[in-house]
C-alpha cells in the first residue's frame, strides 16, 4: 500500500497546484473535527491529504464591496469573537459560540462545517439565514460562486468536486437596523449536536413600528438547513409585539412539522420547539440594545 | 514521513504515519503519556493539549498539522521540579480522584488562564465544558482553577481547614489514606469486616470471587 501524501499549501497558487493533483481518493483537511475520526477507519486510505490549515489568508473576515466575506478556515472561536461578525452577522457569532466545546471551537472551521454537510451543522443554519454564497476554487484555478443551497445538498452530500475547495462565504452584512439571533436545542448544553436550531434575522422599521424584513432558517430537522419562507412572509409588516412572538413560535413548529411529518407531533417536542422559538425571539430584543422601540 | 515537532520547548524529529494523530505521536513516539486517550471522538477532553496558545483535542488533529507550532502538554507544566500553580491547587482542593481527566483539565484550564488570568466561574465552566470527569463532580476542579487565579473560592467551596492542609495530611498519613480508600478500617487498621466484605482488600477493589455454588 502506498502511503498517503500530505500537501500543506501556504498560498492560493500552492492550493490550486495541490488540487490539480487530487483524485477521488483525495481528502481536504481543515480543523479535523469531523475528518480525523473518519480517517481512523477509512473505507480507503486517501492517496493525498491537502491540509488547508497553512492557508492563513483563508481564515480572514473582511468587508469588501458591500459584502462580508468569511474565510473558510475561520474557526468557530474566531467567528464567535470577531468584531465584524458580531456587528454584521450576530447570528453566526452566536451559532459559533454554541458549537461543541472550547476545544472543538478552537479547531473546527466554518468551511469544514459546510463541506461536511451534516443536517445539524450550526454554522450552515446561520449562513442560510444570512443568505450566503459559497466561493470555491478548483484544480484548474477556476473560481465559482454558488448559493449555499446549491452546495450543501443533504446529509453528507455536497456538490463539491474532489478537486474543489471552499475559499470563503459572502453575504450582505447586517446593519444597525437589523437584529439577529441563534438558538438550538441539544441533549445537553455542552458538546452536543443540535436536535433543532433556528437562526433569525429581522429588520425593524422604527418609524412605521413594524418588521420590514424577516429571515428564518431552521436546522437539524430536515435533510439540511432551510428557510421557512411562509413564516417569513407572515412576519413582515407586523409589530414586534407578543402576538408576533406567538405567531413566530407557532410558525416555527408548523415549519418543523412540515419538514418531518409526524416526528414533531409529540407534545414534548412541540413544547421544546416553542421554547426554542421564544428563546431566539427574546434574543432579538437584546441583540441591538442601542436601538429603542422593541417591545 | 519525517516530522519536526516542538513540544514543551523541545524540538523532536520523529518518523510517523502521515495520518497519525497528534495524540498518537505524543504518546507512542515521544513517550509523553501524560496526555490521555478517552473517547477518541472529541467528546471527553482527556487528550487536550495546547497548540499555539489554544486548547485542542489531540485526538482530532493530525500530527502533520502541528508542525511549526508550539505544543504544550501536561509534562510541560511543572518547571524546575516545581508544580505549576494549577497543579498545586488541584492537589490542595482535592480536584483529582482517579486522575484520568486531570491532564486534560489542567491543559484546558491553563489555556484559559493564559488568555484570561482572572476568569469568572462561568468562564471556567465554559472553558472546561469539553472535559468530562466521572469522579469529582467538577466543583473542586472549578474551585482549584479559581484559586490558581488568585481568587476567593467561596462560596463554591467552604474549606474546613486551610486548603493544602487536607492534602498534606492525606499524603503524609498512610493510615488515613488507606482508610479513605476503604482498604483498612481507620480504628483497627484491619481490612473492614461486615457481611459484604469478608474477603479483604482485593474484594474492596472490585475483584470478586466466584459466587458460592459456582463451578
Ligand atoms: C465533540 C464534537 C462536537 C461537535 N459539535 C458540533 C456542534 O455543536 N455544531 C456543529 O455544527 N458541529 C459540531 N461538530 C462537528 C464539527 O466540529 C464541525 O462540523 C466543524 O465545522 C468541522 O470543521 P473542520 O474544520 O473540523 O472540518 P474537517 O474535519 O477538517 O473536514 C470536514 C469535511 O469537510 C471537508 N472540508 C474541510 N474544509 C474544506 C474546504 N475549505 N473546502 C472543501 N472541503 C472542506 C473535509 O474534506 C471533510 O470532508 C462537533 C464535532 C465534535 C467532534
Ligand atoms: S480522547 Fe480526545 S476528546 Fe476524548
Ligand atoms: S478524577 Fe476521575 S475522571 Fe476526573
Amino acid at each position: 500500500m502506498t502511503q498517503t501524501q500530505v500537501l500543506t499549501p501556504a498560498s492560493l497558487e500552492e492550493l490550486v497546484a495541490a488540487l490539480a493533483q487530487a483524485t477521488p481518493q483525495t481528502r481536504l483537511l481543515a480543523g479535523g473535527t469531523d475528518l480525523v475520526r473518519e480517517l481512523r477507519r477509512p473505507v480507503r486510505e486517501p492517496d493525498l491529504l491537502v491540509d488547508l490549515t497553512g492557508l492563513a489568508a483563508l481564515s480572514e473576515v473582511r468587508l469588501e464591496e458591500g459584502m462580508l466575506h468569511i474565510g473558510a478556515l475561520a474557526t468557530f472561536t474566531e467567528l464567535q469573537w470577531h468584531p465584524l461578525v458580531r456587528e454584521h452577522a450576530l447570528c453566526l457569532s452566536l451559532a459559533a459560540a454554541q458549537v461543541g466545546s472550547t476545544q472543538i471551537r478552537n479547531a473546527g472551521t466554518i468551511g469544514g462545517n459546510a463541506a461536511n454537510a451534516s443536517a445539524c451543522a450550526d454554522g450552515v443554519t446561520a449562513l442560510t439565514a444570512l443568505g450566503a454564497v459559497v466561493i470555491t476554487v478548483d484544480g484548474a484555478g477556476e473560481r465559482r460562486t454558488q448559493s449555499l443551497d446549491d452546495v450543501v445538498l443533504g446529509p453528507g452530500r455536497t456538490s463539491l468536486r474532489y478537486d474543489e475547495a471552499i475559499l470563503e462565504f459572502a453575504f450582505p452584512p447586517l446593519d444597525a437596523g437589523h437584529r439577529s439571533a441563534f438558538a438550538k436545542i441539544g441533549s445537553r448544553t455542552a458538546v452536543s449536536v443540535a436536535r433543532l436550531s433556528v437562526a433569525l434575522v429581522v429588520r425593524f422599521d422604527a418609524d412605521a413600528g413594524v418588521l420590514s424584513e424577516a429571515r428564518v432558517a431552521l436546522g437539524a430537522v430536515g435533510e439540511r438547513a432551510f428557510r421557512a419562507s411562509e413564516l417569513e412572509a407572515k412576519l413582515v409588516g407586523r409589530a414586534a409585539d407578543d402576538e408576533t412572538a406567538r405567531l413566530f413560535a407557532d410558525g416555527c413548529v408548523a415549519a418543523v412539522e412540515a419538514s418531518i411529518p409526524g416526528r414533531y407531533s409529540l407534545p414534548y417536542k412541540r413544547h421544546a420547539a416553542v421554547g426554542l422559538a421564544y428563546d431566539a425571539w427574546n434574543m432579538l430584543a437584546l441583540s441591538a440594545p442601542s436601538e429603542p422601540a422593541w417591545t | 514521513m519525517q516530522l519536526v515537532l516542538t513540544v514543551n520547548g523541545t524540538t523532536y524529529e520523529v518518523e510517523a504515519r502521515p495520518t497519525a494523530r497528534l495524540l498518537d505521536v505524543l504518546r507512542d513516539q515521544l513517550g509523553l503519556t501524560g496526555t490521555k486517550e478517552g473517547c477518541a471522538e472529541g467528546e471527553c477532553g482527556a487528550c487536550t493539549v495546547i497548540v499555539d496558545g489554544r486548547a485542542v483535542d489531540s485526538c482530532m488533529m493530525l500530527a502533520v498539522q502541528a508542525r511549526g507550532k508550539e505544543i504544550l502538554t501536561v509534562e510541560g507544566l511543572a518547571q524546575d521540579g516545581e508544580l505549576d500553580v494549577l497543579q498545586q491547587k488541584f492537589v490542595e482542593y482535592g480536584a483529582v480522584q482517579c486522575g484520568y481527566c486531570t491532564p486534560g483539565m489542567l491543559m484546558s484550564a491553563k489555556a484559559l488562564l493564559m488568555g484570561n488570568p482572572v476568569p469568572s466561574e462561568q468562564d471556567i465552566r465554559v472553558a472546561l465544558a469539553g472535559n468530562l470527569c466521572r469522579c469529582t463532580g467538577y466543583t473542586a476542579i472549578v474551585a482549584a482553577v479559581k484559586a490558581a487565579s488568585g481568587q476567593d473560592t467561596r462560596p463554591l467551596m467552604e474549606m474546613p481547614v486551610e486548603p493544602g492542609e487536607l492534602a498534606a495530611e492525606a499524603v503524609t498519613d498512610p493510615d488515613t489514606l488507606a482508610a479513605a480508600c476503604g482498604i483498612v478500617e481507620a480504628e483497627t487498621g484491619q481490612p473492614p469486616g461486615g457481611p459484604c466484605s469478608s474477603g479483604g482488600s482485593s474484594e474492596m477493589l472490585g475483584f470478586h470471587s466466584a459466587p458460592e455454588g459456582g463451578e
